[in-house]
């Protein structure tokens, strides 16, 4: 059922417009200074989830300032203008909310959720964080090494150096060759200025949207996020992204051996960006091959789905205890990843055969009826789940709105619904192709005491 | 939120509900008393039971359940804990009759069948591999054995080890099941897109047909803690995890309350309280730093968990007993207890806004026995804590001198100053 938001309390400069797409009634305007904003009420409830997204991720970054974006957004829970270190944390912690801050390869967004009594202190919050952080060198160093320590944690985990090594070896121009956390020699290197100048050329109303879910009133609201961000100056827009991976011509391949409790497999093949028309059928081919856990990652926690070929293949078989599809929809064309942990005796050429082989069922063959009924089915039920509580739907909308429009998963949904059998197989044998794939495999060594 | 409606079934299960209209499907919560403590000495045996209850009922092979609940869109996870087998579960109003008929299947007559038993067994042995390779859950693992010693429910490791993975029989399985998974002591909480209709035709009559034995056994309290240092050299990785953890208290224990809120204070609220603030905001030591209270039926613990490079695992040590110290010569000032209480209170609008939240504390509130008017009274509780109670309870539990510490990762010969 479609909602239509009235048109309420419009100012002069703004633009607005009404929404029926999508269940629930959503509201979108933008302010003069170019700050989008959307407004989710759901009036049955007494919380309220902000979220800012702004368009700035590692994809933005050059080589020597990796890890610079994420660095920039530790620095915004450090206060500037009139919030002192320690008043974000204080805050929050006061009305007993929550808040984070998560940089991705294409956005980077914050958010808090708090009692919707308490709307302007997120509103406060956001518009300093959005022009008046203070990046006090003295801060900045404090910081280098909590984001190393952060890179360390995770580079204690043996995916982790799966995940670099793939991305690294499947983009040799584009920035998704590095990750989000950055290399650690640039980390250790950085500089205040350029970080500071970073956040100031990207942090600016018209790269950035609001978004607000939970038990407001929508007029109220456009009032108080005019009172707090109508003046902030936006910046000249960023130069759109030039560069572009050029076509993988041949398999690559990279085998690491280090210590670790099990073997690893990784493959990743080239797909176009999130807005290409081909997504809807790859989100069911991604579905029939590892199974469906929504379009954002955390709603799913540890469930993970077994009533799909790579789970039959690998995991009933015993060749692996574990295995996933991650399709990695982004601005920029990126990769669909399968992922299997191997089962104790089993061998990566086997396990990397048996994968082969599923995926040149696909290719051979649509997947029945029923099968993708069962994919269709789980695809919608996810876009319920998504839906639990006011976080989880800022978050959706967020992670949308990055990749360039906030009702991103509610339209695919609906394109997906259209995906025929056929679209699924023409989808496995455009892009789950030998030469634009690559390979990582991880040996593990014995460990050492 | 109304007060949440409970119902105690005919075959003794207890059914708690409460309606969220915004929500668009249902959440499920559940457990059964089938947890490490009911396997006594047959350690393992909880884990490996609970890990094939998703394997094939006699009615539906492994591929087929699979099949059946996804195919409707559900979602159901069986999972291993100290006391309990937890079940957790999502649907829609459509799906629920079917999918709570599924969960009723796999808890009373599933089948172990001998392949996935040993499917299992060797998932079994790659999951002890992987976190014997992990750097977190080596010194959780050594801190909880420390805590709970000769071998308690609560410390054990919920595996038990490769031997005994090796040893465990589908008979043992089969017989443990049968002893202890059935309707006695168990409490299912589901909520969102419900209603008195839905609750009665769609859950309560599916779970009415469960049958079986089961119920709880009452859990021992552990043995005295005789606080230890634990290193464990991970020289392949890049970080090393700190854990210091010492006795906490049961859940309806008269201190818990107060002790939560020094929890809070001590390295929780915002950015891991007065630890993050130190070993984090200003010293830049850590990217988490943090402490925990777990409280159980029978006791409790609680842990500080810090990952650190190397080169600071000295000083970052040194900094957590300079915090607890602390709490004897700077005691938790009245401002500090102000912002943790009205965190506290006010955190029961946002920790609830989620459907599967809320059925996990509606879940908690009968199992510990609370009364379903705890949120109710939750705000008073919280409110009557005394400066001085807190303040008490801090430096009575989180003592250097009373706490075990572990250290795992590339520690070489690198001193613990503990």
């Amino acid at each position: 059922m479609s909602v239509v938001t009235p048109l309420l309390c419009l100012g002069q400069l703004d633009i607005a417009r009404p929404l029926s797409r999508g269940a629930m009634p959503t509201h979108v305007e933008t302010l003069g200074n170019g700050l989008k904003v959307i407004l989710r009420p759901i009036p049955d409830t007494k919380a309220l989830s902000t979220w800012v997204v702004y368009r700035i991720g590692s994809r933005n970054e050059v080589p020597g300032m990796t890890g610079s974006t994420h660095w920039v957004e530790h620095m915004l829970f450090k206060g500037g203008g009139k919030l002192a270190k320690g008043d974000i944390d204080k805050m929050i912690s006061r009305l007993g909310g929550k808040m984070n801050a998560f940089t991705d390869t294409d956005y980077t967004m914050y958010f808090e959720t708090i009692p919707a009594s308490a709307m302007d202190t997120a509103l406060m919050i956001e518009s300093e964080r959005m022009r008046n952080a203070a990046f006090d060198p003295k801060e900045v160093e404090a910081e280098r090494t909590v984001v190393i320590s952060e890179r360390e944690g995770a580079e204690n985990q043996p995916d982790f150096a799966v995940e670099e090594e793939l991305w690294g070896l499947a983009f040799h121009v584009h920035p998704y060759h590095w990750t989000a956390i950055g290399y650690k020699q640039d980390l250790a290197t950085l500089a205040r200025d350029p970080l500071y100048r970073h956040y100031l050329r990207f942090y600016a109303p018209n790269n950035a949207s609001l978004i607000l879910v939970g038990g407001f009133d929508v007029a109220v609201a456009m009032q108080h996020i005019r009172e707090a961000f109508g003046r902030l100056q936006p910046e000249a827009p960023p130069d759109p992204l030039r560069l572009a991976e050029p076509e993988q011509r041949g398999e690559r391949r990279s085998d690491l051996e280090r210590p670790g409790p099990a073997d690893l497999l990784s493959v990743g093949c080239h797909i176009p960006g999130a807005a290409h028309e081909d997504t809807p059928a790859l989100v069911l081919l991604a579905t029939v091959l590892g199974g469906w856990r929504g379009f954002v990652p955390f709603a799913a926690g540890d469930w993970r789905p077994r009533s799909n070929r790579l789970y039959r293949a690998l995991v009933d078989a015993k060749l692996a205890t574990d295995v996933g599809v991650r399709l990695e929809s982004k601005l920029d064309p990126s990769l669909l990843i399968a992922n299997a942990t191997l089962a104790p005796g089993a061998s990566l050429d086997r396990v990397e055969a048996v994968l082969d082989r599923e995926i040149e069922k696909l290719k051979r063959a649509p997947p029945p009826k029923s099968e993708l009924a069962r994919a269709h089915q789980q695809v919608r039920a996810w876009a319920r789940y998504e839906q639990d509580g006011v976080t989880f739907q800022g978050m959706l909308l967020s992670a949308g709105e990055g990749l360039g429009a906030w009702d991103f998963a509610e339209a695919l949904l609906a394109k997906v619904e259209r995906v025929r059998p056929e679209q699924v197989r023409a989808a496995a044998r455009r892009y789950l192709v030998e030469e634009h794939r690559t390979v990582v495999r991880f040996h593990a060594q014995e460990v050492p005491r | 939120m109304n007060l949440p409606d409970r119902t105690v079934l005919e075959n003794g299960a207890i059914l708690l509900s409460v309606a969220l209209p915004s929500n668009p499907f249902i959440a499920i919560r559940g457990t059964v008393p089938a947890g490490i403590a009911a396997e006594g000495s047959e350690f393992g045996l909880a884990e490996f039971t609970s890990r094939l209850l998703l394997s094939g009922t006699r009615r539906m092979g492994t591929a087929k359940l699979a099949d059946r609940l996804e195919g409707i869109g559900a979602t159901l996870e069986f999972r291993n804990g100290d006391e309990v087998l937890s079940f957790q579960g999502r649907c829609t109003r459509e799906t629920a009759a079917e999918t709570v008929r599924i969960l009723v299947d796999c808890l009373s007559e599933p089948a172990f069948p001998s392949k996935e038993v040993e499917r299992i067994r060797a998932e079994l042995q790659n999951d002890l591999r992987i976190e014997a390779d992990d750097t977190h859950h080596r010194a959780v693992r050594e801190v909880s054995r420390l805590v709970f010693p000769k071998d308690h429910p609560y410390g054990r490791e919920p595996k038990g080890d490769p031997s005994r993975v090796r040893r465990i029989r589908r008979g043992d399985i089969v017989s443990f099941h049968e002893a202890h998974v059935g309707p006695e002591g168990l409490i299912l909480a589901v909520t969102g897109d419900v209603d008195r209709a839905l609750i009665d035709e769609s859950i309560a009559a599916p779970l009415s047909r469960l049958r079986g034995d089961g119920g709880a056994e009452a859990i021992p309290p552990p043995p005295p803690h005789r606080p230890g240092s634990v290193r464990i050299p991970m020289p392949h990785k890049s970080q090393v995890d700190i854990v210091i953890g010492a006795p906490g208290v049961p859940r309806r224990h008269e201190d818990y309350y107060a002790l939560n809120l020094a929890n809070l204070l001590f390295g929780r609220i915002g950015l891991y309280g007065r630890l993050g603030r130190n070993l984090r905001d200003e010293q830049g030591l850590a990217y988490y730093a943090f402490s925990s209270l777990d409280a159980r039926t029978a006791g409790g613990m609680w842990t500080i968990s810090a990952g650190v490079n190397p080169s600071n695992l000295g000083k970052a040590i040194e900094s957590i007993r300079a915090e607890m110290d602390r709490l004897r010569t700077e005691p938790f000032s009245l401002e500090e207890v102000r912002d943790g209480k009205e965190n506290q209170i006010g955190s029961l609008v946002v920790s609830l806004e989620r459907n599967a939240e809320v059925a996990a504390e509606l879940h908690r509130m009968e199992y510990y026995g609370l009364g379903m008017d705890f949120l109710e009274r939750y705000a008073d509780i919280v409110g009557e804590l005394t400066e001085e109670r807190i303040r008490n309870l801090a430096r009575k539990y989180f003592l250097p001198s009373a706490s075990s510490i572990a250290v795992a990762g590339p520690i070489g010969r690198l001193r613990v100053p503990w």
